[in-house]
């Protein structure tokens, strides 16, 4: 049965078909699955599925990245309510767009994903200046920072990533809190990230989603050892 | 539509001729144009051909006095004389030094507004639309409301980057850097100015005082990058909606470098940060508010600017639409010259595909990739959702079999489909902001060079234009320059830019919450739903 499910969840959600993404989890409910299993065994392993198969799909495009984000959040979102017991999370994201930027979009694939992923996200908006990235993060005790940025100059300019990056060195953070950018300026320039000081970037929601779970194992451990 | 045929020394090409019309006019439109120093009138005398084969006209008094016995025997002819009726060999031995600078097709332009005004002196004219990647400029007699002259040429601040941040960004990092981009830019106004004093009117130096007044529209970063003023604002949302200062500080300079001590200087003055006043223009020249019923006028370029005429009021926006309708980003694309895909028929035979100038492919113009991505969505060989029913592994899909020009690739679709959601999505904002449904709209112009060739029915079925009847749609490629027009012949054209624009109302869709959703639905390739209530 459990098979089948997942079949039936992986094409739906490879097609971006969200009706049928959700029938497939009601009927799984109403067989008596529970909202737990729903989500650990068939959704976060979908979303990785898709990962590998966006990465490898040269044509996977816009459409199909918000799709697969939209209705990984939706379900899991519906599923939490369903919860027992409040999840366990991995750990905890502040995401915004760079100051001077308006562009929501991209974070939001992003969002989706973590979400999916049990990553608590901490949307702190669009035109988010560098100090509200720093106090976000230590006020809620995140482990990341993701700056989205869509054009060149919030992606390059003084008042972005770069001026984070001076902020967590002055005030001693950068072993507790790692930086990720995302956007469409990186994805044309793929050493972009490291001239504006960032940890590191993905090309795209869906693998943002494990390179930023990889970060947050990452400080995790540094914090513990 | 008749064909002809050039043979000059530099090879043969073919160019669609109107019948009836002359082949000076029809090749000043393009890159091979004939030498000339007269405004087409047959008294220079220089723009002679060879006829080698054809149906065209009889010779004319000027021809006769222009050209001897037997040079008339061999079939020299005056190219501005000569009407083609028929496909015709013509034999170009002199072609005009290589210009930037070509004439705007009659068709194109919009009709010469009728109202002149008063003038004693100075009475000549020029008219300049400023676009990001087009120059357009027209001479005019403001007495007799005659246009002498058209020319379109490309803007030479391209080299610093083909979208208008990256200029921008230029000018903002060096102040060197700002006045080139300025200075490039009014040469090319001088250039332009003087291809046509040349060749249409055969005198320069006597004519430049004669010019008494120069209007000139355009985005606001171009307007802003021209007069070197207000282009560091631009790039700060907070200025997105605030009107934007772009007047020169310096006539006086610019008159003197122009050589046109008497032509007084008006920088027709943008809306807003994202909202130029080549909309100004194009809501003047289409009398968009003179209707009392919902209308839309869509300015398709680098930058989309959008506005939904109420009845009442006037909103406006612009999204970033337009580099994907132009060919930027797109493997096989290209802007609309010769050789560029621009109609695709599809019959029992399979596709046609037709070339400007019938050249060979070279690849897709917007128009052509509207036709191509509709006719792979109705075949089934693209889902509505932009992926390819068979994974071609991102080599793409040929529509001619083994012709690499006419291939269309996941990334260009997705690319495409980015752009006509970023306007579909404005576009319904808009109306729910004015609480309006497609059914109140009664009419629909699309501006801009993108919409000349477009098949309406295709950019409907692709979601690209609203499903309103397509008799409501008007496409009005030259619309800017003609609002442009008005302004240089109309006794108070700052007047009427400035009341047309006065109650107007701009959104930023940023910071409207609604927008991130519906851009997301509208990238789904299939039509606009009627109804604008959304999930
Ligand atoms: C939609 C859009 C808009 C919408 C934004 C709506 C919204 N709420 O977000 C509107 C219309 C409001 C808009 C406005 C403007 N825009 Co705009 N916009 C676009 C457009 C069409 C799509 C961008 C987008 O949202 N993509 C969706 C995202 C999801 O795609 P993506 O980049 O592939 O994202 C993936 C990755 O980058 C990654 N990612 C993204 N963020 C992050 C973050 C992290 C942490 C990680 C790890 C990964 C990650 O994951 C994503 C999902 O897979 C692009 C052009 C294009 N074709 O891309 C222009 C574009 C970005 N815009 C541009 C411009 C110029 C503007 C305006 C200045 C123009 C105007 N008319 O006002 C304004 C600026 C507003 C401002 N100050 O920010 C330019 C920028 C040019 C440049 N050189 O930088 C572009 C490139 C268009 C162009 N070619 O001219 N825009
Ligand atoms: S005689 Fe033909 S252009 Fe002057």
């Amino acid at each position: 049965m459990i098979e089948d499910i997942i079949k039936a969840y992986n094409e739906a959600v490879y097609e971006t078909d969200k009706d049928t993404a959700f029938e497939v989890v009601n009927g799984a409910l109403a067989q008596g699955m529970s909202a737990e299993d729903i989500i650990f065994q068939v959704v976060i392993p979908a979303v990785e599925e898709m990962m590998s198969l966006i990465v490898k799909d040269p044509d996977a495009n816009l459409a199909q990245h918000f799709m697969t984000a939209q209705i990984a959040a939706e379900v899991t979102e519906k599923m939490l309510l369903l919860f027992k017991f409040p999840p366990e999370i991995i750990g905890r994201v502040v995401i915004g767009t760079a100051a001077g930027d308006l562009h929501s979009l991209g974070k939001r694939i992003v969002m989706g994903c973590l979400k999916a992923l049990m990553v608590e996200v901490i949307d702190l908006g669009v035109n988010v200046t560098a100090e509200k990235f720093v106090d976000a993060a230590v006020a809620h005790d995140a482990q990341v920072i993701g700056i989205s940025a869509m054009m060149v100059h919030t992606a390059m300019g003084e008042h972005g990533c770069a001026e984070v990056r001076k902020l967590l060195k002055e005030r001693g953070l950068e072993d507790k809190i790692k930086v990720i950018v995302g956007g469409a300026p990186y994805r044309y320039d793929a050493e972009l990230y490291k001239n504006v000081g960032a940890d590191t970037w993905a090309n795209d929601g869906v693998s943002a989603g494990k390179v930023i779970v990889d970060l947050i194992k990452e400080v995790k451990s540094h914090v513990t050892a | 539509m008749a064909i002809l045929i050039v043979h000059s020394h530099v090879g043969t090409r073919q160019f669609d001729i109107t019948e009836g019309q002359n082949v000076r006019d029809a090749l000043d439109t393009t890159d091979w144009r004939v030498r000339a120093a007269c405004g087409g009138v047959g008294s220079c005398g220089a723009c002679v051909v060879q006829v080698e084969s054809g149906g065209v006209s009889p010779l004319t008094l000027s021809e006769y006095q222009r050209i001897s016995a037997d040079a008339r025997a061999q079939g020299w002819r005056l190219s501005c004389q000569l009407r083609v009726y028929s496909d015709t060999h013509i034999h170009l031995e002199h072609l005009a030094h290589t210009s930037v600078w070509h004439s705007i097709p009659t068709a194109d332009l919009m009709p010469s507004p009728c109202k002149f005004r008063e003038i004693g002196e100075y009475h000549y004219g020029v008219a300049v639309d400023l676009g990001t990647t087009h120059l357009r400029v027209t001479l005019w007699n403001r007495k007799t409301g005659q246009r002498i002259a058209s020319r379109k040429g490309l803007n030479p601040q391209e080299r610093f980057g083909a979208d208008v941040l990256n200029r921008l960004d230029a000018a903002l990092v060096n102040t060197d850097t700002a006045q080139e981009l300025s200075r490039l830019v009014r040469n090319a106004i001088m250039k332009a100015l003087r291809d046509m004093l040349a060749r249409e009117v055969g005198e320069i130096r006597l004519m430049l005082p004669e010019i008494g007044l120069i209007t000139i529209v355009g985005n606001t970063a171009m307007l802003a990058l021209l007069t070197g003023q207000g282009y560091s604002d631009l790039l700060n949302p907070d200025f997105w909606q605030a009107r934007i200062d772009c007047q020169p500080i310096d006539y006086k300079k610019w008159q003197s470098q122009w050589l046109l001590p008497n032509a007084k200087i008006i920088v027709l003055p943008p809306i807003a940060g994202f909202v130029g006043s080549d909309l100004t223009a194009d809501l003047l020249a289409t009398q968009l508010c003179n209707g009392t019923q919902g209308a839309f006028l869509l300015d398709v370029g680098t930058n989309t600017e959008i506005v939904l005429w109420t009845g009442k009021t006037l909103l406006i926006t612009s999204v970033p639409g337009g580099p994907a309708f132009e060919g930027v980003g797109i493997r096989n694309g290209m802007s609309a010259e010769s050789g560029a895909i621009w109609n695709i028929e599809q019959n029992e035979n399979g596709l046609t595909l037709e070339t400007l100038n019938h050249e060979p492919a070279r690849g897709f113009c917007g128009s052509g990739l509207v036709d191509a991505i509709t006719i792979l969505v109705s075949t089934k060989v693209l889902k509505p959702s932009g992926r390819f029913a068979q994974p071609n592994g991102g080599d793409g899909y040929a529509l001619v079999e083994g012709n690499s020009r006419t291939v269309i690739t996941g990334c260009d679709v997705d690319a495409f489909q980015r752009a006509k959601a970023a306007i579909a999505a404005a576009m319904e904002t808009l109306l729910e902001l004015a609480n309006m449904t497609w059914c109140d709209i009664e009419r629909l112009c699309m501006c801009g060079a993108f919409g000349r060739h477009l098949n309406i029915q295709n950019a409907q079925a692709i979601g690209l234009l609203p499903p309103i009847s397509a008799d409501k749609i008007e496409l009005n490629a030259d619309a800017s320059l003609a609002g442009c027009e008005l302004a240089l012949l109309n006794e108070n054209g700052l007047l009427l830019f400035d009341e047309i624009t006065a109650n107007a109302q701009t959104f930023n869709l940023s910071l409207i919450p609604d927008y991130e959703e519906r851009y997301i639905n509208h990238l789904l390739l299939k039509p606009i739903r009627a109804e604008t209530a959304h999930d």
